[in-house]
């Protein structure tokens, strides 16, 4: 039976292997690229001076200048990420949903369940063969994007905690990979045929993924909160710390928020331009910076909640799978 | 005499609508079965529950005197070719036999190889590029490796053209006298039947209109023709099947039990083809109530 399904699949399962390959023959030489830069501008040290703290002091280099000079050489490569958003869905609409439903539609579940092997043995082996090869090619993936991503997560503009860049990286695509996988050929139980299995499955991807994304995901811990003073600062936010910033702004001393998605640090005896510290902008004394945050420090765990809940998802969608084709009559 | 399928009161609906209903049928041992009926009669429906691809909704199927839904040691001994004979179309015939050895406890590889050899197709081709009939080939090649006391096919021959039609019967005809398989074959062409089948059901309307050996029925049946006066039936008839009147004659398909004596009738053999289009045809092409046989 695993001889059969291999001996079915195996042309995808190549197709797959090649472009990941292709992948690789792309990534490799950038990250490379990307990682020589990074040490050259003298990164790799300011970084790591930086610790991972939430605030650092006031007087502390950032990295500023080293950064931006890095972002603006390389953040065109963030593009590349909306392709390994997409992977997922991509394996779910073409290795998952035609599984059981071209076989459906073109009538060889007639041939194949009709030989001496039960259906419930026929759907799980090749649901586990199209699984394995789900994995494999998601854990290369993920952990190689992980890789590829390092140096532009640590230049501070695309923490790996931010939207979009927690979703290309660690586990979580492994979450998605398997899960698209697995709506895909549960789709295919339900609609059998290629094409509408194949709707359902992006429909069904598009929806589970925006939802947690947007309603869940900033919740899966409750988050913590920093104020700091705008007048007289002596700490700044440590661009390093790898934090997830949900909201920020400025508050008045009622807790107000007067200006959202603004922060300001005047330092001591400040002169020059900005001496005024947002005076002229209505900043009086009383109000301070305000943010709401998940910790960088909770990112792996983060990851093992996402990839923990669409790995579940996955596992019923396939026992609802075998046993609707169990059930088929 | 060994049944191998045996159906009781068996009915399988989808939706609101009967594909089959009431079907009570026994298929001996050794026998060479044609299933007939015009499409959508249940004929595909029928097979689908002897080989445990679909559940009865009311009344049972035994194959073997077990029930095939999803029972892999029935299945085990049971060929079938599905309609159209849906194969793996990147397969070759080499593959698909290796196919059938690995899911099968028992398949004689050798056979299927033999069998496409004697026939000269060629095993390292993928299917999808062989001739329908060809295809048909390969289909009851792998279907026979697993060497099954009963091979269903659903209109095996439906979409071939006639001289490989022609073959193919020839080939299972071969392959059944020769292993002693009991066959079951739909068909809505009727002239393959006459040659090849010895046993008879005729599904209509998804209700069995007619089953039996096709030498006892032939020779029960009459084509009797007789005055057209609406007169008394001749003694001897059972049923009248089907009939057509005219001013000056009357035409019978009638079932007798006993030699016509009527000198005002006169009787003819029937052949299996007017046999199944006599209980193919509606019940409305019997006008006269009075040719009714009361029960």
């Amino acid at each position: 039976m695993i001889w059969l399904a291999w001996r079915q699949h195996r042309k995808q399962a190549l197709f797959t292997a090649i472009g990941l390959a292709l992948l690789a023959a792309l990534m490799v030489p950038t990250g490379l690229a990307m990682r020589h830069t990074f040490a050259g501008l003298g990164l790799d040290d300011c970084v790591g001076a930086l610790g991972t703290a939430s605030m650092i002091p006031a007087a502390a280099d950032t990295c500023g200048k080293a950064s931006t000079q890095f972002n603006s050489q390389y953040g065109v490569m963030t593009l590349i990420g909306v392709l390994f958003l997409v992977l997922p869905l991509l394996a779910g609409l073409f290795w998952g949903a035609p599984l059981v439903a071209r076989e459906i539609e073109q009538g060889t579940h007639r041939m194949v369940w009709t030989q001496g092997v039960s259906r419930g043995h026929w759907a799980l082996v090749k649901f586990g063969v199209a699984g394995a090869v789900a994995l494999v090619a998601s854990l290369v993936y993920g952990l190689g994007v992980s890789w590829w991503l390092t140096p532009m997560s640590q230049a501070g503009q695309h923490g790996r905690f931010n939207l979009f860049f927690f979703d290309m990286q660690g586990t979580a695509p492994i979450g998605y990979t398997i899960f698209a996988v697995a709506l895909g050929i549960f789709a295919g139980t339900v609609w059998p045929k290629v094409l509408p299995a194949m709707s359902a499955t992006l429909v069904g991807f598009l929806a589970l993924r925006i939802a947690l994304t947007t309603l869940a995901r900033p919740h899966y811990l409750p988050a913590h909160v920093l104020t700091f003073p705008i007048e007289d600062a002596t700490e700044q936010t440590n661009p390093a710390a790898g934090d997830w910033i949900l909201s920020y702004g400025i508050r008045d001393a009622t807790g107000k928020m007067i200006t959202a998605n603004a922060q300001i640090a005047c330092a001591p005896d400040a002169t020059g331009p900005g001496a005024a510290c947002g005076a002229d902008i209505g900043i009086t004394s009383g109000n301070y910076n305000w943010q709401l945050y998940q910790p960088g420090s909770r990112y792996w765990l983060f990851q093992g909640i996402e990839t923990g809940i669409f790995i579940a998802v996955a596992a019923l969608l396939l026992y609802l799978a075998i046993r609707r084709v169990r059930r088929a009559a | 005499m060994e049944i191998v399928l045996e159906t009781d009161q068996l009915g399988k609906k989808y939706g609101k609508t009967w594909a089959l209903r009431d079907c009570s049928l026994r298929l001996p041992t050794g026998r060479v079965a044609a299933l007939v009926g015009p499409n959508g009669a249940g004929k595909s429906t029928l097979l689908h529950l002897a080989v445990g691809l679909l559940r009865p909704d009311a009344g049972s199927v035994r194959v073997f005197d077990r029930t095939p839904y999803d029972d892999v040691a029935v299945l085990s001994e049971v060929g079938f070719v599905a309609q159209d004979t849906p194969l793996y179309r990147d397969f070759t015939a080499e593959e698909l036999f290796t196919m059938g050895a690995k899911l099968n406890r028992r398949f004689d590889t050798a056979l299927a190889h033999r069998r496409l050899a004697q026939i000269g197709i060629p095993r390292g081709k993928p299917v999808g590029k062989l001739s329908g009939g060809q295809r048909a080939q390969v289909a009851l090649a792998l279907a026979m490796g697993k060497r099954p006391r009963l091979l269903l096919l659903d209109e095996p021959v439906a979409s071939i053209d006639p001289l490989a039609r022609r073959e193919f019967l020839e080939a299972l005809m071969g392959v059944a006298a020769e292993t002693g398989t009991t066959v079951l074959l739909s068909s809505h062409i009727l002239a393959d039947l006459e040659r090849t089948c010895d046993y008879l059901i005729v599904l209509h309307a998804a209700q069995v209109r007619l089953v039996g050996d096709v030498s006892a029925l032939l020779a029960e049946h009459r084509r009797l023709v007789g005055p057209g006066d609406g007169g008394p039936l001749p003694a001897g008839v059972v049923q009248v099947v089907r009939a057509e009147h005219t001013d000056r004659q009357s035409t019978l398909l009638a079932r007798m039990n006993a030699a016509l004596r009527d000198p005002a009738w006169k009787a003819y053999d029937v052949t299996v083809e007017d046999l199944i289009l006599a209980y193919l045809a509606d019940g409305d092409s019997r006008p006269r109530a009075a040719w009714e046989v009361p029960a």
